[in-house]
């Protein structure tokens, strides 16, 4: 089961050493998977599959689902590329359009 | 984000002795059935007979010898609306990342739903077509919401509801149009669903 929180990630900058190999610090660059609103799938399923798979309580999957509805999206989880490779496939499973994508941060 | 909006005559689910419970009429069974029979039949397209049989847990060292292997059906670009909407491309700025996600998770991914939808067909047919009442032991329920989110994603996606303005054009549509019986089941579908979620 995933992370349920992001505090984990450190970003690339932060631990990378000079000698360090550039795949190994992008390795390290913290990713993010991304629920999009659509017009199908219910609010309350919403919820339900963040409760569900991510583990979040009842008012932290309510507060991503609503970002989702009212903004277009949401994200949902963060960590290694890997990580949130398998967080996508859930979301796939559960019928969410989820991506992932590098953090901003 | 969809609402479910109450059709009548359909029963809700509820909770009894710890079993999600409703009732069904021979109707709503078959066409249920026939959805979802639908949805296996396109997931599978193209895919080897037996693919889903393995169950969901898959040797992921099989998955990757198999790979090397360079099987000659591996997955291309969906060309249906409805597949495309069921495994969305998941780097959507990166299309060999994108190539590369599918060609290592899809098969799975298909293979998933199949089964599910099997666990729901296998379930439905309990009801000896809707002369006993629908029990849904607790570890069927996952596969009955993941099910009929795919059977939804189906109809929405040949109704083109693709956005919030489509969804209320459909809505409103007149009965005598050519499309209302599919959006009475895409109804029907979104009440089953929401009053199995309060059920639980």
């Amino acid at each position: 089961m995933p992370d349920s929180d992001s505090e984990s990630v450190t970003p690339a900058g932060g631990t990378a050493i000079a000698e360090r190999p550039v795949d190994e610090v992008l390795a390290q660059t913290p990713w993010v998977t991304i629920v999009w609103d659509d017009p199908v799938n219910l609010m309350s399923y919403v919820t339900h599959v963040f409760v569900t798979y991510f583990h979040y309580t009842k008012s932290k999957a309510e507060k991503l689902m609503l970002q989702v509805h009212t903004t277009g999206k949401a994200i949902v989880s963060s960590g290694s590329r890997e990580a949130m490779e398998r967080d996508v496939t859930a979301m796939h499973e559960y019928g969410l359009w989820a991506t992932l994508d590098k953090s901003d941060k | 984000m969809g609402d479910s909006r109450q059709v009548r005559q359909v029963k809700k689910f509820h909770k009894r002795r710890g079993m999600i419970v409703t009732q069904l009429s021979a109707y709503e069974v078959e066409l249920l059935a026939s959805l979802i029979m639908q949805l296996i039949e396109l997931v599978s397209d193209g895919e080897p007979e037996g693919f889903a049989d393995r169950s969901v847990a898959n040797d992921p060292f099989e998955e990757i010898v198999k790979d090397l292997e360079g099987e000659p059906d591996e997955p291309g670009p969906l060309e249906d609306p409805v597949l495309k909407r069921l495994f969305p491309d998941a780097y959507p700025h990166d299309a060999a990342a994108a190539g590369d996600f599918r060609r290592f998770t899809e098969r799975n991914l298909k293979a998933t739903k199949v089964a599910e939808a099997r666990v729901v067909l296998n379930r439905l047919a309990t009801t000896e077509l809707g002369a006993r009442d629908l029990k849904i032991p607790n570890e069927e329920i996952e596969s009955w919401l993941r099910t009929l989110t795919s059977v939804r994603l189906a109809v929405a996606t040949r109704l083109g509801i693709n956005d919030a303005a489509a969804a209320d054009e459909l809505a409103a549509l007149p009965d005598e149009d050519p499309r209302s019986f599919m959006v009475s089941v895409y109804d029907w579908l979104g009440f089953a669903q929401e009053t199995l979620i309060s059920a639980l």
